[in-house]
């Protein structure tokens, strides 16, 4: 297994673009490929999980720690992006009132990396670590103060927060889609507005995970997913094998996500040198 | 014999379990955590016996230990001569823990005022903190270092070389410096609910705190950023 250092993808198994073969997430306008949302519904569909932990954006960009259970329960939260991150400690709330024993989670890297260390070394007898069974983590470039963000939106484009409906961040641009249309922002223009936190943030993917998933701009309507381990593979296998999920091969996009590592890294390297 | 160098390892690991000074909490811990492992570990614990062995493959230290008392520091020198790896397991051997508060003066030993973790001591080649650990945390320990993967375990070695970290450090280091992202991990981790998220960030009623050091390592952010300067 390669080394985080040398390596910033982390372990990598297999990477492949992937888009839901479900009719309803297809008629949904899910941000690429609906292959995440694909994914956890066959893992509901198939047993394979008693509940997924995700998020749903309750007002602005807040977003709050929902489990659902169920096919309606789930495409109800898809297209949420998880621009905050809701409190771990809610998630424990979540997963014990509701008695799930196996859960999958989607989650950004950070949490994934708790998560998996979780998991993996259980330091307290509260940990839930055992009912994890899939993590999923989304491709991220930072999050929001939002306080702030939203501010700025309010007073540079007259778009209150109530009126914003999606926020979906790439690579070099922002888009806000509100009710009286799109905005536009290069990075740059927001970059101030990141938490400082994921200013020293070194992983673009979710090295921690058992499963990344992210979108790229060269291959618009598919999903990136890679895989990190067998288990994660199997999954991927199995959602093709029962109709969830459209598979190809994901080698030649491998650069651009590389390359989308390599920035957040060297980002990180030079804010850790003034902020630390 | 060398556990690093993973699958190739015949037989089982020879390891020892010496406690110092503590609650027992942690080497019950290890006990507990023995039946699970016990097809690739051969464990000596007080528990269980006299040590059967000249040298071990993995001491596994649990408690701190008592500066005033110069048996116990030597006993803890001996164990790292006749030991090729050695782990501090728990908040008092890795970070010292709520020994920290001790000042002596007490019966029925007024004299034992001092206890650190066993890194003011020897050098420690992985540490563990939590309050206590769980089983498991050990099982998992073991299968990682057998696979030899460097990855994983890598945190509890750079922590290894870290005296003292708490709740303290972790205001101090992630959110007094303003990198803290709100994700709730070590409100999650203290095991005394000294960690209170308020305006999504974490506050720290400072009696509570006992020194375990648990959020500190579950923080993404302090996690990473003392592997990156621990790192190679």
């Amino acid at each position: 297994m390669m080394n985080v250092q040398e390596n910033p993808l982390g372990p990598v198994m297999g990477i492949y673009l992937c888009r839901a073969a479900d009719e309803d997430i297809k008629r949904m306008k899910v941000a690429s490929g609906g292959a995440v949302t694909a994914l956890l519904l066959y893992m509901l569909e198939k047993d394979l999980v008693d509940g997924i932990v995700t998020a749903k954006r309750t007002k602005g960009l807040e977003g709050q720690a929902v489990v659902a259970r169920t096919r309606e329960e789930l495409l109800r939260t898809a297209g949420n992006k998880w621009s905050i991150v809701p409190f771990a400690a809610r998630i424990k709330e979540k997963i014990e009132e509701e008695d799930l024993k196996r859960v999958g989670i989607v989650c950004l890297p950070c949490q994934a990396q708790f998560f998996s260390q979780m998991r993996d070394f259980p330091l307290l007898e509260t940990d839930f670590g055992e009912r994890i069974k899939y993590i999923v983590s989304l491709f991220c470039m930072g999050t929001f103060a939002f306080e702030a963000f939203l501010n700025y939106l309010r007073i540079r484009y007259d778009v209150p927060p109530s009126a914003i409906e999606d926020i979906r961040l790439e690579r070099d641009s922002l888009t806000v889609k509100h009710e009286g249309g799109e905005l536009r922002l290069p990075i740059k223009e927001v970059y101030s507005y990141l938490q400082a936190g994921c200013l020293v943030c070194t992983d673009y993917t979710g090295v921690w995970s058992d499963i990344s998933a992210g979108s790229l701009n060269e291959e618009r309507g598919w999903t990136v997913m890679i895989t990190r381990n067998p288990k994660a593979e199997n999954l991927l296998r199995g959602a093709k094998e029962e109709g969830y999920l459209e598979i190809r091969d994901g080698s030649h996009v491998m650069g651009s996500v590389m390359k989308g590592a390599k920035d957040k890294l060297a980002r990180a390297q030079r804010n850790m040198m003034t902020l630390l | 014999m060398t556990p690093e160098n993973g699958n190739t390892t015949p037989g089982k690991l020879r390891v020892l379990n010496v406690n110092f000074a503590g609650c027992e909490g942690c080497n019950v811990s290890v006990l507990r955590a023995y039946p699970k492992i016990s097809d690739v570990v051969d464990l000596d614990i007080a528990y269980l016996g006299e040590r059967r062995h000249e040298s071990y493959d993995v001491a596994i230290i649990t408690g701190g230990v008592c500066m005033n008392d110069p048996k116990s520091v030597e006993e803890l020198k001996e164990i790292r001569k006749i030991s090729d790896i050695v782990v501090a397991f728990g908040s008092c051997a890795t970070f010292g823990g709520i020994l920290r508060f001790c000042r002596g003066g007490q019966e029925p030993r007024p004299d034992q005022r001092n206890f650190q973790p066993a890194n003011s001591v020897i050098r420690v080649d992985y540490s563990i903190p939590g309050c206590p650990p769980t089983p498991q945390m050990l099982v998992s320990f073991f299968k990682f270092l057998r696979e030899g993967n460097e990855r994983r375990l890598k945190l509890f070695k750079v922590v290894a070389g870290v005296k003292k970290l708490s709740g303290f450090d972790l205001i101090d280091d992630v959110v007094l410096t303003g990198l803290c992202i709100g994700c709730g991990a070590c409100e999650l981790s203290c095991p005394t609910g000294a960690i209170r998220l308020i305006e999504k960030r974490p506050d720290l009623i400072q009696e509570k705190c006992i020194r375990c050091g648990t959020c500190y390592v579950r923080c993404p952010r302090a996690s990473s950023i003392i592997c990156m300067k621990g790192g190679d």
